[in-house]
């Protein structure tokens, strides 16, 4: 590197970190001067230079300075574990959200508390350093390591999405015990003492001061494994070495402050615009910098804009997590398109090859088709036989069980249309985003579509099932159309249309949040429930949408068999032959879409039903989307309604949603997909 | 194939459980007092044939007012939950749990074969047509912030005419009258009246407190106003329950001297422990006079007449001691 642009590059690292510091001073004392009491800006200033009245230092010591500090520890801690686990996994989208050391995190505390542990800080502390140290390790060993590839991220969002339906079963499950936690859940600054800002924050400092005196190291790792092997660095040790730290760095801050969202994915990357070249042993404390910048501009804009007084109800973290979404995409569009070229999502493409084998299966699947749902008209909180069940069809049952069966019907009904729909939504769009762990969740459908059913259950409490379908399905519309455009760059790219994708759903999700916490804390279990998937008090007209769907979408899908199978070749295979592939791409994923919709506003959110199902189906049939197609369906509605009997029957007369249930079973299999599946 | 064997041995199972499970209905003893039509809180008369013995009850509350009149319920929502939060009126152990609040078990509902099910208007609304289908379903107000008094007096006049109870009813209000006068002449007497109070849970996560005021409307407030005392939180609460929600430095819109403190905290006890040593709960005026008080376990603060006659015992007492 020559001297002249090394000079201009040294005055920047000092002159970056330097208005960082005073863009901090500024917030925190903006900050200072925000809460629910009345203290003032002049009683603040005053007491700042001595001369307050006791009530104002008060409110300080006891109230804004803890925040303040809980803020500044968040910020430094997730911003240097950002930075350091996107060095460790040689990823710019490596965070503690996207690989799962969150939400690993917050789901071992929600745990402790839901079996009604009230541990001390420094356990608490302990407890979610094993939770967050479990999920990254489960995530790093099984994307790989460290690799460039956006399969990191999806390796990590998917144990995100499951460990997020663990913890929401928890908080439903115990909705008395674990009160508290929904909103804290999202990241939280209301501290109202020190302590665990005082004992986390030599955690903090010793793992932030380790990690930078790792810098020469983790420079050298970036230059990769076999350069830095050769360089005679012990690469295994040293990686370790460091995600153990980071790990420990997340794990404080959701003691202190719960899974506060993408500061630890945004810190690092607008470091490095500032800074393009940095060395670790700058880019590392910078990034805690920014971190601080995040987390306090977000709780200095949240409470400038909502007022202090309401501004209680929202957790932080929704608004890191909107900032860190709009960075993610922002991130996701400016990088190169194409990239490295991937094999087809297929399992074992080809080797359903026997006629016999095939028949078999499909023999099989029907009787599935059949044997699952009428098992789940038989089992629940009261078993009933076959021969009621006759009766019942003949219409020669009392009134009793005539109702029991009545309710029945149309929960199984709603179960296997759609898990159908979603198996089929999830087909298509694996095949057009050529990516085998991409699903209707990921792509911010799911969400969008739960954010338009919230919206309207909240604003409109009685509003009827077709409202709600079709508030659901714009949702779906306008959040799809948002993630497609954004995705759009003259041509379509699937690793970009993922994690936009991924950003967006996450937004989604926060807002979905800010609503219920807003509009109606005190009824979080009902939305929480309706949010994991839940068939519970459907009708038979709640299942129209998601049948009508099925009946016209599917056929359309199955007709373009061909796109499918091409789509999911590579991008210039479709373009020789002379198809018509943006076209193709946006109808599949239109249907797609509306499938995802219908389905969601039928049985709400329902994730890994669309990642699972075309993956079981290829590994039954071979890749082509002729046979994919339907037996992804057979297999998704089997799936949803096996879920939904079992979240019926297992805890009665309580019920799981069947969406847990869906986690709790398919968080198993994804990982076994995902470890049999790494490169 | 591995997958599809145990299916079809699940299959082969279920083709062999052919058979019913029903056995011919019994028909409930015969109605005595003959027919009761009530209108319950959507304005619907619900008429049964006769005041109800068997009865299912979806919420605290209500399986509080049911309990209290004498009347135990077939089926209760979440009774294991109900025994440790409301210990105004016990349930009786052979009570059947029908599930939690929020999705109680049709099944388990109509398995006990009830003649009525009684459940508040704010819980799941697509519930009551379904359940209506097969039993007469009477709905209750259950909380309303802009006359919590008058709308407990309703609800549990048309709970106990459901169940045909109303001289017990009657009996009981007048009870409640009667304490809440008592109570408010005792306060009258140490020249307590009009002591401003707040009343709030807490809600502790490391060292991130929430505190949820008990604000005007709110039912517990109605029931201390009733005894003389004044609710000095003025913040925003919500226009069903009355509640709001704040952080420790929202406290110091509480000034008045003379301001006391109660909560409830069935577990940790945020107000005392996570609280004591912070300097804005220092000067908050009921812990420098050391007005802190905190209800039994089992307070049900959304309960029916027999938790305000509980309630009304104890802010009396600790107004006046």
């Amino acid at each position: 590197m020559r001297a002249g642009v090394r000079a201009p590059q040294a005055a920047r690292a000092v002159a970056v970190p330097a208005v960082l510091v005073v863009l901090i001073a500024v917030l925190a004392a903006v900050h200072l001067t925000q809460g629910t009491s009345s203290s003032d800006v002049f009683d603040v200033l005053k007491a700042l230079f001595g001369h307050g009245d006791a009530q104002t230092l008060a409110v300080l010591a006891g109230s804004r300075v803890p925040r303040l500090l809980a803020a500044l520890l968040v910020g430094v801690a997730l911003g240097v574990a950002g930075a350091g686990m996107q060095s460790v996994a040689r990823n710019p989208l490596a965070s503690p959200d996207t690989l799962a050391v969150n939400a690993g995190a917050h789901f071992a505390v929600v745990l402790v508390a839901a079996f009604g542990l009230a541990l001390p800080v420094l356990p608490v502390g302990g407890v979610a350093f094993a939770g967050g140290l479990l999920a990254a390790v489960a995530v790093l060993g099984l994307a790989g390591g460290g690799s460039a590839s956006p399969r990191l991220v999806l390796v990590g969002s998917a144990v995100m999405l499951a460990l997020q339906s663990l913890t929401t079963l928890l908080l439903i499950s115990y909705e008395q015990e674990t009160a508290d936690l929904f909103a804290w859940g999202s990241g939280s600054l209301t501290v109202s003492d020190l302590r665990a800002t005082a004992q986390m924050a030599p955690v903090v400092a010793l793992a932030a001061a380790a990690l930078v005196a790792m810098g020469r190291k983790l420079d050298v790792l970036a230059l990769g494994d076999d350069n830095a092997t050769v360089l005679g660095l012990p690469v295994r040790r040293t990686r370790v070495g460091a995600v153990l730290l980071t790990v420990a760095l997340t794990a404080a801050a959701v003691t202190v402050a719960g899974p506060v969202g993408f500061v630890g994915l945004s810190a690092p990357v607008i470091t490095r615009l500032l800074l393009p070249i940095a060395k670790h042993r700058v880019l590392l404390p910078v990034s805690g910098l920014v971190g601080v910048v995040t987390v306090l501009g977000a709780d200095v804009v949240l409470r400038a804009v909502f007022g202090s007084a309401t501004a209680v109800l929202v957790p932080t973290g929704v608004v890191t997590t909107l900032v860190g979404a709009v960075v993610l995409v922002w991130l996701a569009r400016r990088g190169r398109s194409g990239g490295a070229r991937r094999p087809a999502p297929a399992g074992r493409v080809g080797v359903a090859g026997s006629r016999r084998r095939l028949v078999t299966i499909a023999a099989g699947l029907l009787a599935l088709l059949i044997v699952v749902p009428v098992a789940g008209l038989l089992i629940g909180d009261r078993l009933v036989l076959l021969g009621d069940l006759a009766n019942w069809f003949a219409g020669r049952t009392g009134t009793a069980l005539t109702f029991v069966l009545d309710q029945r019907l149309p929960r199984v009904l709603a179960a296997v249309a759609a898990g159908a729909a979603l198996a089929v939504a999830g087909c298509g769009i694996q095949s057009v985003s050529r990516n085998p762990l991409a699903e209707p969740g990921l792509l911010g459908i799911t969400a969008g579509a739960g954010l338009g059913a919230i919206a309207l259950i909240t604003a409109v409490p009685v509003a009827g099932t077709w409202q709600i379908a079709g508030a659901a399905g714009a949702g779906a519309a306008v959040v799809f159309a948002l993630v497609y455009g954004l995705a759009w760059r003259s041509g379509l790219d699937s690793d970009r249309l993922v994690i936009i994708g991924i950003a967006v759903w996450s937004a989604g999700m926060s807002l979905i949040t800010l609503l219920i916490v807003v509009a109606n804390p005190w009824d979080s279990a009902k939305a929480l429930t309706w949010l994991s998937g839940s068939t519970y008090g459907r009708t038979l007209d709640q299942v129209l949408p998601v049948a009508l769907a099925l009946a016209v979408l599917t056929p359309l899908l199955w007709a373009r068999h061909r796109d499918l199978d091409l789509l999911a070749l590579d991008d210039d295979t479709p373009r020789v032959l002379g198809m018509r592939r943006e076209r193709s791409r946006l109808v599949i994923l239109v249907a797609a879409g509306a499938l995802a919709a219908t389905a969601v506003s039928a049985i709400g959110v329902v994730a890994f039903v669309g990642l699972v199902a075309p993956h079981l189906a290829r590994s039954l049939v071979g890749g082509r989307h002729a046979r994919v197609l339907p037996v992804a369906a057979a297999v998704g509605g089997v799936l949803v309604s096996a879920a939904d009997t079992i979240g019926r029957s297992v805890i009665a007369p309580a019920q799981i949603p069947a969406g847990l249930v869906i986690a709790l079973v398919g968080t198993p299999y994804f990982v076994f997909v995902l470890w049999r599946g790494r490169a | 194939m591995r997958v599809l064997t145990p299916a079809l041995l699940a299959a082969a199972l279920l083709l062999s459980a052919c058979g019913t499970t029903e056995t011919p209905e019994a028909k409930p003893g015969a109605a005595t007092g003959g027919p009761v039509t009530v209108t319950d809180a959507r304005g619907k008369a619900v008429t049964l044939p006769a005041a109800a013995k068997r009865v299912v009850v979806l919420e605290w509350g209500e399986t509080e007012m049911v309990s209290s009149l004498g009347v135990t319920p077939v089926g209760a929502a979440d009774a294991a939950g109900y025994r440790t939060w409301d210990k105004a009126a016990p349930l009786a152990p052979e009570v059947s749990d029908v599930g939690k609040r929020n999705e109680p078990s049709v099944d388990a509902i109509v398995a006990l074969n009830p003649e009525v099910v009684i459940m508040p208007e704010e819980r799941d609304s697509a519930l009551v047509p379904q359940l209506e289908k097969y039993v007469p379903v009477v709905v209750t107000k259950s909380s309303d912030a802009s006359r919590n008094f008058d709308r407990l007096r309703e609800d549990f006049r048309l709970v106990a005419k459901t169940i045909g109870k109303e001289s017990e009813a009657d009996r009981i209000l007048s009870e409640m009258d009667i304490k809440l006068a008592e109570g408010r002449k005792a306060v009258e007497a140490k020249g307590s009246a009009g002591t401003p109070f707040l009343m709030a849970d807490g809600y502790q996560q490391g060292s991130t407190v929430s505190i949820r005021p008990f604000g005007k409307g709110s039912q517990v407030s109605d029931v201390a106003e009733a005894v003389g005392l004044k609710n000095a939180w003025a913040g925003k609460v919500d226009p069903q329950w009355g509640l709001g929600q704040t952080d420790i430095e929202g406290l110091t819109a509480l000034t008045d001297p003379k301001t006391v403190l109660f909560y409830s905290a069935s577990e940790e006890d945020v107000f005392t422990t996570g609280l004591a040593r912070n300097p804005v709960w220092q000067r908050l005026p009921f812990a420098v006079s050391k007005k802190v008080f905190k209800l039994d376990p089992g307070t049900w603060t959304f309960g029916g007449p027999k938790s305000v006659i509980g309630l009304a015992g104890q802010i009396v007492r600790h107004t006046t001691a």
